[in-house]
Parts: C-alpha cells; structure tokens; sequence
C-alpha cells in the first residue's frame, strides 16, 4: 500500500487488523442503513415485510462491499 | 436463588439507578462523581508523567522506567506499527487518549474511588468525537475533500446503479457506525463491569445478612466478587487499548493512499 512501508510483513498483519475491524463496520452499518430504510417504508407504508427485506438487502450488500474492498486482489 | 430472596421482598438488585450519582454540592449538576473523577484522572497523570520524565537518566529509576514502559507501548506498538512512518505526529494523541482512558477505567477497581467514568455515556461520546474529526481531519488534510469523499462512497470497478446499494452503506461506516461504536464499546464494557461487581458485592452483602443458610454461601458470592474484579482490571486495560488501537487505524486509514 504504501510506498515507504519498510517492513512487509509489519503492514501485513496491520492490513489484516484494520481489515477486521473494517469489516465489522461495514456488516454492522449493512444492516442498519438498509434496516433502517426498510423500517421507514414500514413506518410509511403501514406494513410490516418491508424491515426483513431491508435486513437482508443490507446484509447481502455489505458482504458485497467486504467482498469488493478486500476480497479481490 | 435470587427469585427466593426476591419473594421475600428483601433484595433490591442494582440498576442504572445506581450509575446516576447526586450532585455533590448543591444541585450543581456538574459536580458529580464523575466530574471529579476525570479531574482528578487528569492530575493523576500529569503528575505521574512530569515525575518520571523529570530526572531523566540513562540508567532509569523505577518511576522512569514505568512511564517509559507505557510511553513506548504506545509510541511503538500502537503508533508506529499502525500508522507507519508518519506516525510521531500522532503520538501525543494516542498516548494522552490510552492514559486518560486506562486511568478512568481503573477507577472503577481502585478502592474508595470505585467508579469507572466511562460507564456514563458522554465521555465516551466525547472521547470518540474528538477521535471523529481527528481522522477525518487528516483525510481531508492528506488527500483534498472531493477526492475523500469520491473515495469513501464510490468503489471503482463496481457498476453505476449498485452504488445505490454501497453508497449509503459506506457513508454510514465513516459518519455514523465508526464513532458510535468506539464510544458505546467502551461505555458497555464499562458499565456491564460495574453492575457485575455490584450484584456480586451487593449480593453476597445481603445474603450475610439472611438465614443462616444464605450465611454460609455468601463467601461465594464475595469470593465470585474478587475474581471478576481482577477480570474486570483486564477488561479496563483491554479496552483502554482497543480504543486507541481504533483511532490509530482510522488515522491509519485517512493517511492510506489508495484501497
């Protein structure tokens, strides 16, 4: 990543602790942004199906999104 | 054996009642326990670190070499192996956060003091948002706003209507998830720790002062009591580092060039 990193191995596992904590932000905020968006609809709409779908949009997204940040090299 | 001592009406369980002291003189809501814990917390320190940096010698006294040892833990282990080679800028930061967090948190286990300050939500809070715009500060600083902003919400190599989906999901990680987090970790483990020594200490209190019965398992319930409290000083520390070791990663990340 960075160009004057002079140890590999010390910004590997530096990578690979931010990676972890990045990715439990994401999947936490995954669920709570399209939640939340669902939850609204709900609120709005008088129904009730729209949170679980919310839910599972955001939870598959942010797996998407963990993917695409550091799951492809 | 709680439900029993609950029907005879005796025990009352500790609550959050119990985290919302009086204030101390007056109505003065600002001179409660916890004011005065950070203010002490603050001369703590200062004092600590003024004595042991004063003398300094090449072969340390033990009071040099205590402040030397946290002051390189955080120096090294959390600043420099985390931020890379700008990372002195930072120091200051980091090592007046861990301290001053490590201190407060150790309140809760020094007798007498006996209160973690952490475990009243708003400075955790203000802990977390000076944090906030600490890193976003720098980002901005080290790589221009639009570009910053570019790169938190857009994810190259990704088709242009999924940004619907990641879009919101990035923005709330950076603005909403991250400083929330950092702080409610704190203030949770904070206050879990506390009620816990509370039900155990309280509990076996108040079981001394049952049938003859409960007199004889009270030691437990004190015995249970001492050996969450050393669980609880691991706790106060792990957290203490866990808090700085995150502002240094997100330091890290705004310093970051390109994902």
């Amino acid at each position: 990543m960075s160009p004057n990193s002079n140890n590999d191995d010390l910004s590997n596992s530096q990578n690979e602790e931010n990676a972890l904590w990045s990715i439990v932000g994401y999947l936490l905020s995954g669920l709570l942004i399209w939640g939340g968006i669902g939850w609204g609809f709900d609120q709005w709409l008088g129904t009730t199906y729209f949170l679980l779908v919310g839910l599972l949009l955001g939870a598959g997204a942010s797996l998407y999104l963990v993917w695409l940040r550091f799951g492809r090299d | 054996m709680g439900v029993r001592l609950a029907s005879e009406g005796g025990f009352k369980p500790p609550s959050t009642a119990d985290f919302e002291l009086p204030p101390v003189f007056g109505d003065n809501p600002y001179t409660t326990k916890p004011v005065f814990l950070v203010f002490f917390s603050v001369i703590l320190v200062s004092v600590f670190f003024i004595l042991a940096s004063r003398k300094a010698a090449v072969v340390p006294s033990k009071l040099q070499f205590a402040g030397e040892s946290i002051y390189s833990f955080v120096r090294n282990d959390l600043a420099r192996d985390v931020i890379g080679h700008e990372f002195m800028r930072f120091v200051p930061y980091l090592f007046t956060l861990f301290t001053f967090i490590l201190t407060n948190n150790l309140f809760g286990i020094i007798p007498f003091l006996q209160f973690p300050t952490m475990s009243r939500v708003s400075f955790p809070y203000v802990l977390a948002i000076f944090t906030f715009v600490i890193f976003h500060y720098v980002a901005v600083k080290h790589k221009g706003l639009i570009a910053y902003l570019k790169e938190i919400m857009f994810m190259p190599g990704v088709p242009k209507p999924v940004y619907i989906l990641l879009t919101p999901i990035e923005v709330a990680t950076y603005f909403l998830v991250r400083p929330l987090t950092l702080s409610l970790r704190l203030f949770a483990n904070m206050f879990a720790g506390h009620l816990l020594l509370l039900v155990f200490i309280l509990g076996g209190e108040h079981l001394l002062q049952g049938a003859i019965g409960l007199k004889l398992v009270s030691p437990f319930a004190f015995a249970f009591g001492i050996g969450l409290t050393f669980f609880e000083f691991m706790v106060q520390c792990l957290q203490a580092y866990i808090f700085t070791l995150l502002t240094a990663l997100y330091i890290a990340g705004a310093l970051a060039d390109e994902h």
